[in-house]
């Protein structure tokens, strides 16, 4: 998750200038639209460029790694390029200014150093209906307590704390 | 060899009564004696029922043990009777130590972070402090 974040930005960075000094030019030279502050109508099209290029350039995936997110574990396929994508831009605005909320992983917050398989209410939470153990992409668990949940889940299961299939 | 932990977890037929359990547990701790182990913990979790059926069963008779033992070989004892013993439907034995020590490890890192962070250069900041250790924790 720490490598998120400055990935974002570097992803984001290239792109205004892709676009904003297309707009910016006209008003003024490029190392004046830097510094907008006197002119009435620089924070204008500095404010408007940085939406659109934000949505356009990622327009191609996010629409995929959206309706994914709706619909735990479906398909296949496809779906196993999508996800990573979309969970790298996940923190951000994506296009037509749907919001999304940054998952984090829920151990870190609480700083869970053991997952303890023996508390089957906990570990409830993480399963799907029919049993499976939910991916990470939807639950947004860092790797790491996910690997720990998957074992904890796995030994659960061992000793019928935890069903192996939906019906019981 | 050094000392292990272990979670020994158990699962007697419900219709078993109480003394029956008693003593299953009574031989495990002799066993467990008997090779120099101790017994941490003995837990009566009582019955519950079971996430799918085991020998026809959908309740259980579920008990806790954690063993502390330096002999190999206890466990596989342990097991042996568990599974001669006709009241038992189900056991598990897991190996603890390790995940305890990796936990350990993660607690005292984690304590060294927050006695180091107040010297840091953002004090009276509640916002950056709590978001550190969690970044480092997920870095290594």
């Amino acid at each position: 998750m720490s490598d998120d974040t400055p990935k974002e930005s570097q992803t984001h960075e290239p792109q205004p200038p892709a676009e904003a000094p297309a707009e910016a030019k006209q008003p003024r030279p490029p190392d004046q639209a830097q510094a907008p502050a006197p002119g009435a109508e620089a924070p204008a099209p500095a404010a408007p460029p940085a939406r659109p290029p934000e949505g356009r350039p990622h327009g191609g995936r996010p629409p995929d790694g959206r309706p994914r997110e709706g619909r735990p574990g479906e398909g296949r396929g496809g779906e196993s390029r999508g996800p990573r994508e979309g969970g790298r831009e996940g923190g951000k605005r994506g296009r037509r200014g749907f919001f999304r909320k940054k998952k984090v992983c829920r151990f870190c917050v609480d700083r869970v150093d053991y997952i303890d398989y023996k508390k089957p209410e906990q570990l409830m939470t993480f399963i799907q209906e029919r049993g499976k153990i939910m991916p990470r992409r939807i639950t947004g668990t860092c790797s790491r307590h996910q690997r720990w949940l998957a074992e904890a889940i796995k030994r659960a299961r061992n000793i019928a704390l935890m069903p192996f299939g939906g019906a019981r | 060899m050094e000392e292990r932990l272990y979670d020994l977890i158990f699962i007697c037929r419900p219709a078993t009564p109480e003394e029956e359990i008693d003593k299953v547990i009574a031989i495990l701790e002799n066993t467990v004696a008997e090779r120099g182990g101790k017994v941490d913990k003995k837990e009566k979790w009582g019955a519950r029922k079971m996430a799918y059926r085991v020998m026809r069963h959908r309740e259980g008779y579920y008990v806790l043990m954690v063993i502390r033992t330096a002999q190999s070989d206890t466990v596989h004892e342990l097991e042996r009777r568990l599974k001669v013993n006709d009241a038992v439907i189900k056991y598990m034995t897991v190996r603890l130590d390790e995940d305890m020590k990796r936990q350990k490890r993660l607690q005292q890192r984690r304590e060294r972070k927050a006695a180091r962070r107040p010297r840091g250069q953002r004090p009276g900041h509640a916002h950056p402090a709590p978001e550190q250790p969690a970044a480092a924790v997920q870095q290594q």
